[in-house]
């Protein structure tokens, strides 16, 4: 029998949460310990954590939690992640652009905290062909961030679970999967109500029929993870002179800096300003390098003509 | 002031979560801290405690971990119950202080979530950090489970606080596969701890209505005595392990083995040894060959110093091939392998039957998959049926391609 039949898990569900860092962390982590907390409540075996290789204390960097549900106990204890995603679970719609879908199973449940409709998500969205439904639910609807820093690296969060967006957002994965009750979540939730607003609110679309219509990107194929034979000598890396393409943040970015050219009287306040050195000199104005913009908003901030104004990222399809 | 009691509780914790609450169910009086990933969480989570007045202790975060370790150095020696903790570079950072704390006999506890050193410097774990002062007098043991660590912080106090060892202690735990990854903690009540572990009563401590001095310079010819008492200390642990464990798990409703947790070892051809949470990921393994016939059993060991030498050498007579998890670097050393595979061989050195192996597995932090248990095991099967090493040691991936 080869290995990997022989180490499957038929009952374990893999949820991954994707959020950002520090500004969205809390209800991030939140939304994986509230349905490890409520599938224990409701008497399965269950694993919650957060990734650890992501750098969660980098403002707006996609950051990303797990929480492992199973009706057996579980057998894949210790892994960095996910690699087998039932659901994915986003906590800011701007996040849709990063690659959410990689590596999920058939039937998968995708879940955005997001005003828009599915139609409008999947524009973003690889068509994956294991994707089988787009839910959306208004999070903000119902209540703000939870933001604290209360209970960072593993620590116990002293505030309570499931306060701020987790509360919807499991409500809407309890209703779109099955995976936990919306009994369950009210039992362990700071805001019982915001996990029931989701559960009655979130709206279910059928992802293949979207995709049908055209709407959506060309899939390219899963990037599973891959064993590292060699390094250089020393672990020597070369200096990225000019654009690292090795760290690419355009996906930290929920809103672009977009420049009115005609306001622009070149005087380079905001290229001083930008953290990235993102701003370059044109002939007749600047321009931005949307492959490393965070969208901090500083030029925006300190434009004295207000030539640029800060506009959702998913406002544009690139 | 008055301290706020929790009572007993279950829910998730992370390792770092649970060993907080080990300390403060141990009611320690003096806290010492730098932040370092991935204990960090210790410090945050014990901040925390003391900030909603759980917990009642001097709370002082140093300048970096040499100074941390010498604050819970002079605490210790004023009698009151210490406790410090760290990661990686910041464990071999503090390197100076490990031997006086020992040498002068100061009960302390010193909490480890693994981490490598540089390189590759990456927040992953390897046991290099804990192992690199294993022979600096401090006991040293590895928990598999966050409830193990919390375990493990309220037993150790009670242990190196025993009249007969008076000695420091590593709580050791692997960095995030423990320390990050929350599970069920059954948390207990504040009174059912304070029965087990009765108040610090140092022997000697400094006092300036009796003044002595601790770890004076001494002479050459005194050398000997001062170092074999630390030796007899030891002695003693090897005694005070079984008896306390045995009374621990009574108190508080565990099943924890004296020194070796075994796994399907009753009739199994080839085991495994193991230091820590791999030993979970052995387990399940195990329990998926057993279905198909095959007999793997393992053995974890729940403390590095003292070494279980008899113990182990017992155990391990009874089997063919023996396969020992090395997830520490120990460059050049005897068998190419790491720290364990050298001492389970020396510890079962003349028995002909046991053929040992040593698998260098997990470096960087990297996961020890259920796969390469899977190939680790074929490679001891035939060590069993043959009676033949090929080689003596295997580093993962390189020499196990799948």
């Amino acid at each position: 029998m080869n290995p990997h039949e022989l180490f499957f898990e038929p009952t374990l569900k893999q949820i991954t949460t994707w959020s950002r860092g520090v500004i969205l962390i809390k209800d991030g982590r939140d939304v994986s310990f509230l349905l490890g907390e409520a599938g224990r409540a409701d008497g399965k075996y269950v694993q919650a954590y957060e990734n650890y290789v992501d750098l969660p204390d980098r403002v707006n960097v996609p950051v990303t939690s797990f929480a492992r549900i199973a009706s057996e106990p579980i057998e894949s204890k210790f892994l960095y992640e996910n690699y087998a995603h039932d659901v994915v679970v986003v906590l800011e719609e701007s996040l849709v652009r990063s690659p959410i879908l990689n590596m999920i199973v058939g039937g998968a449940t995708l879940v955005v905290n997001t005003k828009r409709d599915p139609e409008e998500i999947a524009k973003f969205l690889p068509k994956h062909p294991h994707l089988k439904q787009i839910v959306c639910v208004d999070a903000s609807k119902e209540g703000r961030s939870a933001f604290t820093l209360s209970g960072q690296e593993g620590a116990t969060d002293a505030t309570g679970i499931g306060g701020g967006y987790a509360g919807p957002l499991a409500g809407a994965v309890a209703k779109a999967t099955g995976i936990v009750t919306l009994a369950g979540l009210k039992k362990v939730a700071k805001n019982p109500g915001a996990c029931e607003y989701g559960f009655n609110t979130c709206v279910i679309a059928d992802a293949q029929q979207i995709f049908k219509k055209g709407i959506g990107k060309e899939w390219k194929g899963d990037n599973p993870p891959q064993t590292v034979w060699e390094v250089p000598f020393a672990g020597t890396v070369k200096a990225p002179v000019d654009r690292n393409f090795g760290m690419v943040t355009n996906t930290w970015r929920i809103e672009r800096p977009v420049l009115q050219e005609e306001l622009c009287t070149q005087c380079q306040i905001c290229m001083l300003n930008c953290p990235d050195a993102c701003i370059k000199l044109t002939a007749s104005a600047v321009e931005v390098d949307y492959d490393f913009c965070k969208g901090c908003g500083l030029c925006t901030a300190t434009c004295p003509t207000n030539a640029f104004s800060d506009v959702p990222e998913l406002d544009f399809v690139s | 002031m008055a301290v706020k009691t929790i009572g007993a509780f279950k829910r998730l914790l992370t390792g770092c979560g649970a060993v907080a609450h080990g300390v403060r169910l141990s009611d320690v009086d003096v806290i010492s801290t730098y932040p370092i990933r991935p204990y960090t969480g210790i410090m945050s989570e014990l901040a925390r405690m003391i900030a909603d007045g759980e917990l009642v202790a001097e709370y002082l975060h140093a300048a970096g971990e040499h100074d941390q370790l010498s604050v819970v150095y002079g605490a210790c020696a004023a009698g009151a119950r210490a406790f410090t903790g760290s990661s990686g570079v910041g464990v071999t950072y503090a390197g100076e202080l490990y031997s006086p704390i020992s040498g002068e006999r100061l009960p302390l506890q010193m909490a480890i979530a693994d981490r490598t050193l540089d390189p590759p410097g990456d927040f992953g774990e390897e046991h290099t950090d804990a192992l690199t002062f294993r022979n600096q007098g401090w006991i040293m043991g590895w928990a598999s489970t966050p409830q193990e660590a919390l375990d493990n912080t309220i037993f150790l106090y009670r242990l190196g606080e025993d009249p007969r060892v008076v000695l420091p202690q590593f709580n050791c735990q692997d960095g995030y596969f423990v320390s990050h990854i929350a599970d069920e903690v059954e948390v207990y009540d504040e009174k059912r701890v304070k029965e087990w572990l009765p108040p610090f009563k140092p022997l000697h401590k400094l006092d300036p209505r009796a003044p002595e001095s601790l770890g004076p310079q001494i002479s050459p010819p005194s050398g000997p005595a001062m170092q074999h008492q630390r030796k007899l200390a030891f002695e003693n642990v090897r005694k005070a392990i079984p008896e306390l464990t045995e009374s621990f798990n009574k108190a508080f409703g565990r099943h924890y083995a004296n020194w070796l947790d075994e796994y399907m070892t009753d009739d199994a051809e080839v085991v495994f040894v193991v230091s820590g949470a791999h030993a979970l990921t052995a387990q399940t393994v195990a329990k998926k060959l057993r279905h198909l016939g095959e007999k793997v059993g393992v053995i974890r060991l729940r403390w590095v110093r003292p070494f279980p030498t008899l113990e182990l050498r017992e155990s391990l007579s009874r089997f063919k091939a023996v396969g020992v998890i090395d997830t520490n670097v120990d460059f050049g050393c005897p068998v190419g392998a790491g720290v364990l595979t050298s001492e389970v061989r020396a510890a079962c050195f003349g028995l002909e039957k046991t053929k040992i192996v040593g698998f260098v597995a997990g470096l960087g932090g990297e996961v020890v998959s259920r796969e390469e248990f899977y190939h680790m095991t074929h490679k001891l099967q035939v060590v069993a049926r043959t009676g033949k090493v090929e080689k003596e040691a295997y580093w993962l991936p390189f020499d196990l391609k799948m």
